[in-house]
């Protein structure tokens, strides 16, 4: 007498317990990677820091002191990163701006991953003319300047924070949705899936409960490459004048303004530039370690 | 055929083997993949050279080679035609691979370069070695699909490998191996991924070089019955280890080792008639 | 040429007509929900645009017959008028830009693809050696620092400090003008192209036909000349129409930082400026670019790739 409920049971402790060694080995490999340690722990204070940090500094972001603007960065004055043309201390508004770039980094990422999961997982699980029909639009919008649309998509809108994250990640789902149709498609020919049908698991069912789990490792590695790719993104359309705006502040904005006054001010780009750029590369080690770890090549 | 009654190196000798020892580094260290080796063969000889997966038989061969991986390294000495090729300078050893010594892989299927055509990767042999033009270099490689027995109609020369069989790449592959007249040929797990006819096809042709054009060749294999069908003397290896060495007639009817004996006994009964 | 080339660009052609009309729908949906477009209500226009408007688009016919009209205007070049420039249509905005926009794309992708190339096939060849991670340094820079930070900082540093060169301006397409804004515009892309080119050159020279290669006692030289190459540029090729939507993004921030009059120009002042038709108009162009780029592409890799069913 076959149990069918105890059997699918079993099935998924079989897939989860699969699951929870190759997690162990990972972690154990990425800690000994150096440089995405260092990244790891880089970015966790740089995060902290956004978050935390401008309750302990005296200035506040928006306090504009008329006296003593295009400060150069000093010790004595409290401005430790210099001052801009309102008088705004620099540090201070460069947290804020971390807290908004990094926020939206990881907003409209999580949007990227629901649709391109969804798409790709269907795409994958169903195939046939359906997948070849949904890749075959991935691929053509793939290469279209995804910039040029959320301009687009701004312009007509308007310039509303919460449609910036809507916007940006309803463009950067394609390379999200592509990944998790090859891996569901190597996972569908995968006995435990073959199984799952013979015992009359729904085609839903399956998907939710057996696919989905088994994408979380090339997921997470591809979050970690895509955060980057969205922050940059945001920065390119606040640059431009068409993202984030006043009285907001992200990191994008304030290498506008620091590219403005480099000639006088230089500070004014440079620290806002090296924020972005250490966070970007942190994204980028940690993305490598964490591929490498979960898919180790020997060479 | 005189020297081949006895298990020793006579005149003829071709490749002496002495010390060999393959290493590896790995994320897990240094692993040795061969252990002291010593083997030899002699002119238009066949050894067999039988072992598990990880026995360390292909190995030995990729470093005598010079076909190691770049996290691999050998040392000890390995003598054909008065060099020593572990020792030799890369420029020595391109003289003789390609020209003196062919190597045939174990996976046609991925062996062959995608993009160029069959004729060009047979002639450029004989064109880098020989000095041959374009041309000569093409009939020369019609010549030699003919020893391996491919069909003339079939316009090979200006075929893709991804247009072939298994069977007919790796005819191709042991046709790149004659293209300079070798003395020595390796071939590593050549029917391994051949069905059982094409299989018995291939070991045919092996059987043709050695007698009629007296190559000598090493056949690398996990199948007793390949090697029993092909080999005067045989290797068996286990661990990177040597643990058996003889006539191919003596190992199969008295060996000596442990695991040679335990091998033996794998075989299906309704082999062991060879 | 093989028949079959025929008929396999007519097969792509097929998806890639449709995607060019949707896109071109888009465009055309979006200006016509543009709240302060042309289309609403709500306009306060000064009445030379106005009138320029209703005869453009035929603002008394039915939606879908405005739409194959836009459609049979554009197949002749007729993007319609400006929506903020009085006395220009957004024919003549595009063509005035196109020479800037062209010289800097085109040097870009060419300076891309080849320096990207090399330098990927260099470090896979002398892999884990100084060379190697020189130039990995270096393709890091080019990722992680953006445009719109490289870009300003060149432009400091050799424009201001050194003294070197130009730090905006077109003047007439004068080469040195044209330095510090390719050297921007590139340098992300010969970042990406040079890691794909190192990783599948790499994946190549591990591969079993390589190994066969050095098995036949073929200069090193020789084997990655003809061996090597062709196989490990594929991915490439597909990068090709990505890399060149890459580089469009970046020329709206290079000719915005540097001063340069191209088509992004007027693309970024448009969308401040809500000019609408004009905005669309750029989108197009760039997008039917692109299509065709993608043909190309599709083309390049069976020419190269034997195993492609054409």
């Amino acid at each position: 007498m076959i149990n069918k409920q105890r059997n699918i049971e079993a099935i998924e402790e079989l897939t989860i317990i699969k699951g929870r060694s190759l997690w162990v080995d990972a972690i154990r490999r990425l800690f000994l990677n150096k440089a995405a340690v260092i990244s790891l722990i880089t970015l966790i204070i740089i995060a902290t820091v956004s978050i935390f940090g401008p309750f302990f500094l005296q200035y506040d972001f928006s306090d504009t002191d008329w006296g003593s603007i295009y400060q150069p960065p000093s010790f004595k004055t409290g401005h430790y990163l210099g001052t801009d043309g309102n008088g705004r201390d620099l540090l201070v508004r460069i947290l804020h701006g971390g807290r908004l770039s990094l926020s939206i980094g990881l907003i409209a990422t999580f949007v990227s991953v629901f649709i391109g999961v969804i798409y790709g997982t269907i795409a994958g699980f169903f195939g046939g003319k359906l997948d070849i029909f949904m890749m075959r639009i991935v691929e053509i919008l793939y290469a279209m300047p995804y910039l040029i649309f959320v301009i687009i998509l701004m312009v007509v809108f308007g310039r509303n924070i919460y449609f910036l994250f809507i916007a940006i990640g309803a463009v950067e789902w394609l390379t999200m949705a592509r990944i998790v149709r090859g891996q569901t498609i190597s996972l569908k020919e995968k006995e435990f899936i073959e199984t799952s049908k013979a015992l009359g698991q729904s085609n839903s069912l399956i998907i939710i409960k057996h696919i989905i789990p088994n994408l979380a490792g090339p997921i997470i590695v591809y979050i970690t490459l895509m955060v980057p790719s969205v922050i940059i993104l945001e920065s390119f359309l606040s640059f431009l004048g068409l993202g984030v705006q006043e009285p907001l502040t992200s990191w994008g904005v304030l290498i506008s303004e620091g590219s403005r006054e480099m000639e006088t001010a230089w500070w004014l780009l440079i620290f806002p530039g090296s924020f972005m750029v250490i966070t970007l590369a942190s994204l980028n080690f940690i993305g490598d370690g964490l591929r490498d770890a979960i898919d180790p090549k020997e060479y | 055929m005189q020297s081949i009654q006895k298990n020793i190196k006579n005149k003829d000798l071709l490749l002496d083997v002495n010390n060999l020892n393959v290493y590896f580094d790995t994320t897990d260290g240094r692993i040795q993949a061969v252990k002291n080796a010593n083997l030899f063969i002699n002119k238009g000889e066949c050894l067999g050279i039988v072992g598990e997966s990880g026995s360390g038989k292909t190995q030995t061969f990729f470093s005598i080679t010079g076909l190691l991986s770049s996290n691999g390294y050998c040392n000890g000495s390995a003598i054909f035609k008065g060099f020593d090729l572990i020792s030799a300078s890369e420029n020595k050893k391109r003289e003789f691979l390609g020209k003196s010594i062919g190597f045939i892989f174990q996976d046609p299927m991925t062996s062959l370069t995608p993009h160029m055509k069959i004729g060009e990767q047979l002639s450029e042999i004989a064109t880098f070695h020989d000095n041959l033009s374009k041309s000569e270099a093409l009939k020369r490689a019609s010549d030699v699909l003919e020893i391996v027995k491919l069909p003339k109609s079939r316009n090979l020369v200006n075929s893709y490998p991804h247009e072939l069989s298994g069977g007919m790449k790796q005819r191709i592959m042991i046709a790149i191996s004659l293209m300079c007249s070798p003395e020595l040929i390796i071939a590593d797990e050549p029917t391994t991924a051949l069905d059982v006819t094409t299989q018995s096809e291939i070991l045919n042709i092996f059987n043709d070089l050695r007698n009629d054009m007296d190559i000598s060749i090493v056949l690398i294999s996990h199948n007793i019955g390949v090697i029993a069908e092909t080999s005067d003397r045989v290797i068996v290896m286990k661990d990177g280890k040597i643990v058996e060495n003889g006539l191919t007639y003596d190992v199969l009817t008295d060996p000596k080792d442990e695991y040679t004996k335990h091998l033996l006994s794998c075989i299906p009964p309704w082999l062991e008639g060879r | 040429m093989r028949i079959n080339m025929i008929k396999f660009i007519t097969k792509r052609l097929i998806i890639a007509i449709p995607t060019l009309l949707i896109i071109i729908a888009f465009g055309f949906i979006m200006m016509r929900i543009a709240p302060g477009g042309p289309f609403t209500n709500e306009r306060a226009l000064p009445p030379e645009i106005e009138r320029n408007i209703q005869e453009a688009y035929n603002l008394n016919k039915p939606i879908y017959e405005q739409f194959f009209i836009y459609i049979k205007n554009l197949s002749v070049g007729d993007f319609g008028p400006s929506f903020k420039y009085k006395d220009f249509t957004v024919k003549e905005l595009i063509i005035s830009g196109l020479p800037v926009s062209a010289t800097l794309g085109l040097s870009s992708i060419i300076i891309s693809l080849f320096l990207g190339s090399i330098l990927g096939i260099i470090a896979a060849i002398k892999k884990n050696t100084y060379f190697d991670y020189t130039i990995m340094g270096v393709s890091l820079v080019g990722i992680c620092v953006p445009s719109f930070v490289m870009a300003p900082i060149l432009s400091l540093f050799f424009g201001l400090y050194l003294g070197l060169l130009p730090t905006s301006g077109w003047n007439g397409g004068n080469v040195l003008n044209l330095i510090l804004p390719i050297i921007a515009l590139s340098l992300p892309q010969i970042a990406v192209i040079s890691r794909m080119m190192r990783a599948s050159t790499i994946e190549v020279l591990n591969s079993n036909f390589i190994r066969t290669a050095k098995s036949k006692g073929l200069k090193s030289s020789y084997i990655i000349r003809k061996h090597v190459i062709r196989a490990s540029i594929l991915p490439i090729i597909e990068y090709l129409a990505p890399a060149s939507a890459g580089l469009m993004t970046g020329s709206i921030i290079v000719e915005q930082i540097f001063g340069l009059p191209g088509i992004g120009r007027y693309f970024v002042v448009g969308a401040l400026q809500r000019d609408y038709t004009l905005v669309s108009g750029v989108m197009i162009l760039y997008a039917s670019l692109l299509i065709i780029l993608i043909l190309i592409t599709d083309i390049l890799r069976a020419y190269l790739d034997p195993r492609v069913k054409v």
